[in-house]
């Protein structure tokens, strides 16, 4: 058995401590209060929250994953006219943070609120999850597997399932597990059109009623399904890395006549996703008068710096325990990962107020600092950055690592000379997923940012918390144009793999 | 070398924040209310008390779930909160100091904690707005709304905070299965809007025949078309039931240093008390201090006899909205 390198494990062994911090504060209170908190989850009220919140993690998921692959088939596999454009358009809800599309929904129909709503919304914000994992995926698969089916007599349904599917079925699996932990966790957008589910019950027992013993024990319910969603995901992905093999020609499929509905068809999906948010979003802009633009100009280089800086300190975590469970794997590294992803559909009040806990009473020194803050992106969003950064990783042949210890490289040479420069796009993209998500956080930014450091998202909050929309407006557009910039970023990285694809 | 550049990019926004934390202040704020608001008035007392004041601003119950969490080793020596609830939580884990006599005295009881662990700054009363040319009978008590009579007349908004905390109000006064029954009732009868402001607008345009609200919508919308435009009133239940619930916004104290007393003090000054009914057109609590408007005096509000601590209990409040199908 090879050693990991020290850096990898002790990186890994850090960030699995800290995503602990959440689920041992949950236990603390559970402790503290139990029979108050068996007599919460016994109430029938519990029952019809987890029925409430399954239904919509499957069904947001499955509607995710219906919608990316669609999106990623198109503009990979097919002639698709304008496929570059369709692509930017299927990444863009990734701008946007999702209580500003359930926002910009609300303002144009009013009544629109409870379960299709919340459906609705959250399968627009996820697909993209879907979409990039997906066209990354299709762009390495076995092209020539499918002509050969073809040519078998197989029609072009049965090649996709049979053989398409296989080959990206871990790309599609891991990338929905995301979806479905955003979904558990997910709270702005789920507040704002009044959908019951755990999350809202556990904001509600926080902010209502102060009563962290419900809280928590809500919260470890919304553990334990995140626990039966990673088993289900790791039971049925598949061989998650398939060597792809070097197809030969790879050609676009004709769809013929279709092609035009297809477009006719995306076009609509991106101006759902992000059409009409925009557009409400101008027209918020319209009525605003006397608009501090140097105070924006603060509000931009703050939150830059803030997610720039969570983004590389994630993109080094998600590093480390990549090299680690993938090229040096051992019980320890699958336990590490796995616990990394165990906190993650916890909603962001419960890690941030578990940090607050942490950070008041045993580490006062850096309480209310930028560090307690990226602790807390980092609980938060390693996952994120773990697939991204973890495909390419594996995707490195053995062989080549070989070759190089045998040309005299020492094992950690080999890796920083060899693997990471050939999986450099993929930890980029991996950075570029978590600073757009840093950016549009606001609960967890709320509670443990250092006092007076504002950001985009917590000014945009300020303004919406008055309820002056007009001056929302122009901080949303900010958000999104600046989460636009790394969410273009994993975009020109699709679209580079589809131009190779002709 | 490129690496090297990555580290740099990462590590100097990493200094540029830490630059902005740790200040030795004198005085760290946890405010509720908004900086668009309280701003201002903090310039103000920095410049009058020559002390360095640092504000914490998020919502008010974030804060008092903040608190709770930090404890005894909280940094924060005042906690300023746009609801009582969020101060009766706080006062509850016994967090707060208390408020000095002198300080307390200021404002009138049943407008403060009764055990004087915070004290009130600023008060908004829920009132009736009613088109006079349709409703010529008042209602006596909040519960009169029950009636047959009512369907189809009465807005509320069941997702605004300050209708929520008149519901925790009537459950603590009449108990929640009264208060289902009055939700139920609300079921039939009102039309349901999302804001006040648009309840409001409603009665203005003639749609709605009355609505429950704060009084300082009416307020603000006098001001601006006129008083004399408007064509709704205003009026307060006689049976000095929940429906006339004064909620305040108050301040407590974590850490009693002398800066914690002098802000809280500079609250309840005239300065203070003027900038709040001014800014916001909420009631001034302090005795001899006029309001803004020509308000009904609070004093003539027959108010509720409640400990505006004990509105801590929202999530049991949403659970009766929701199960009488309001929300």
């Amino acid at each position: 058995m090879k050693r990991p390198p020290i850096a990898a494990v002790a990186l890994g062994l850090l960030a699995a401590l800290a995503s602990l911090i959440p689920i041992g504060y949950l236990l603390l209170r559970l402790f503290e209060g139990f029979e108050a908190a068996l007599a919460e989850l016994a109430r029938a009220r519990t029952l019809e929250l987890l029925l409430n919140t399954i239904g919509l993690t499957v069904s947001v998921s499955l509607t995710a994953l219906a919608i990316g692959a669609v999106q990623a088939w198109l503009t990979v596999r097919t002639n698709l006219p304008l496929a570059p454009v369709f692509a930017v358009l299927a990444t863009l809800p990734l701008a946007i943070p999702s209580y500003v599309l359930a926002l910009g929904y609300l303002s144009v129909f009013p009544s629109f609120s409870g379960f299709w709503a919340a459906w609705f919304t959250l399968s627009l914000a996820t697909s993209p999850y879907v979409f990039l994992a997906l066209s990354a995926a299709l762009i390495s698969s076995n092209f020539a597997a499918e002509e050969v089916a073809r040519s078998l007599g197989k029609n072009r349904w049965q090649v996709i399932q049979s053989v398409t599917w296989p080959q990206v079925r871990p790309a599609a699996f891991a990338s929905v597990l995301l979806v479905a932990l955003y979904t558990l966790s997910e709270f702005g957008a789920i507040a704002i059109l009044r959908f019951d589910t755990f999350t809202r019950a556990i904001y509600n027992a926080y902010r209502g009623s102060f009563d962290r013993t419900s809280a928590a024990a809500l919260a470890l319910v919304l553990v334990a399904l995140t626990l039966v969603v990673i088993y289900f995901e790791r039971r049925y992905r598949g061989d998650r890395w398939q060597a792809p093999t070097a197809a030969g020609r790879k050609r676009r499929i004709d769809l013929g006549r279709a092609r035009i509905l297809a477009a006719f068809g995306l076009g609509i999906i991106g101006l759902f996703g992000a059409g009409v948010p925009l557009v409400s979003l101008i027209g918020w802009s319209v009525n605003q008068t006397g608009f501090d633009l140097l105070r924006l100009g603060e509000l931009v280089a703050s939150s830059l710096a803030v997610a720039i800086a969570a983004g590389v300190v994630i993109g080094i975590f998600a590093l480390a325990i990549s090299v680690w469970n993938l090229r040096y794997s051992s019980r320890l590294s699958g336990a590490v990962d796995l616990t990394a992803w165990a906190a993650h559909a916890l909603p962001a009040v419960v890690v941030a107020l578990a940090l607050v806990y942490f950070g008041a009473n045993l580490v006062p020194g850096i309480y209310q600092s930028i560090w307690l803050l990226l602790l807390g992106y980092l609980i938060l969003f390693l996952p994120n950055a773990l697939g991204l950064v973890g495909t390419p990783i594996a995707l490195v042949p053995r062989s080549i690592e070989e070759v190089a210890r045998s040309q005299g490289l020492s094992k950690n040479a080999a890796l920083t000379k060899v693997v990471l420069p050939i999986a450099l796009p993929g930890i980029l993209a991996g950075v570029a997923l978590a600073s757009l998500t840093v950016l549009k956080e606001l609960p967890a930014t709320l509670l443990l940012r250092p006092n007076e450091l504002d950001t985009l998202a917590t000014e945009l909050w300020q303004a919406t918390e008055v309820l002056a929309y007009s001056q929302a407006a122009p901080y949303a557009l900010a958000l999104i144009i600046i989460a636009g910039v790394p969410a273009l970023a994993l975009n020109a990285q699709a679209r580079k793999l589809i131009s190779e694809v002709s | 070398m490129k690496l090297r550049g990555a580290l740099v990019l990462t590590l100097l926004p990493i200094l540029l924040l830490s630059g902005c934390s740790a200040e030795d202040n004198a005085l760290l704020v946890y405010s509720g209310r908004s900086e668009a608001l309280l701003g201002p008035l903090v310039e103000k007392f920095e410049q009058e008390s020559g002390l360095d004041v640092e504000v914490r601003y998020a919502g008010s119950a974030e804060l008092a779930a903040q608190l709770l969490e930090e404890g005894e080793n909280s940094p924060a020596d005042v906690f300023l909160a746009q609801d009582a609830g969020a101060l009766g939580a706080a006062a509850k884990a016994g967090l707060l100091t208390g408020i000095p006599d002198e300080i307390y005295s200021l404002v009138p009881s049943g407008y403060s904690a009764a055990d004087q662990s915070w004290v009130g700054v600023s008060g908004r009363a829920r009132v009736l707005v009613y088109d006079p040319g349709k409703v010529s009978e008042l209602p006596v008590s909040i519960f009169d709304l029950e009636d047959a009579s009512w369907q189809g007349r009465i807005g509320i908004a069941p997702t605004n905070a300050s209708f929520q905390a008149f519901v925790t109000a009537m459950r603590i006064l009449n108990g929640d299965a009264r208060t289902l029954a009055w939700l139920e009732a609300m079921k039939v009868n009102a039309v349901i809007y999302e804001k006040n402001g648009a309840i409001l607008e409603a009665v203005e345009a003639g749609q709605l025949d009355a609505g429950l609200i704060n009084h300082y919508y009416w307020y603000a919308r006098a001001k601006d078309v006129g008083q004399a435009q408007m064509n709704s009133r205003l009026a307060q239940f006689q049976a000095a039931d929940a429906g006339n619930l004064v909620n305040v916004a108050g301040v407590g104290i974590l850490n009693s240093t002398d800066a914690a007393e002098q802000f809280v003090s500079f609250l309840l000054s005239e300065t203070g008390q003027q900038y709040f009914a001014q800014e916001t057109r909420e009631y001034p609590l302090v005795e001899g201090i006029s309001p803004a408007d020509e308000l009904t005096p609070l004093a003539d509000i027959p108010t509720p006899a409640i400990d505006l601590s004990d509105l801590d209990t929202l999530a049991e409040t949403l659970e009766l909205i929701r199960q009488a199908g309001l929300i």
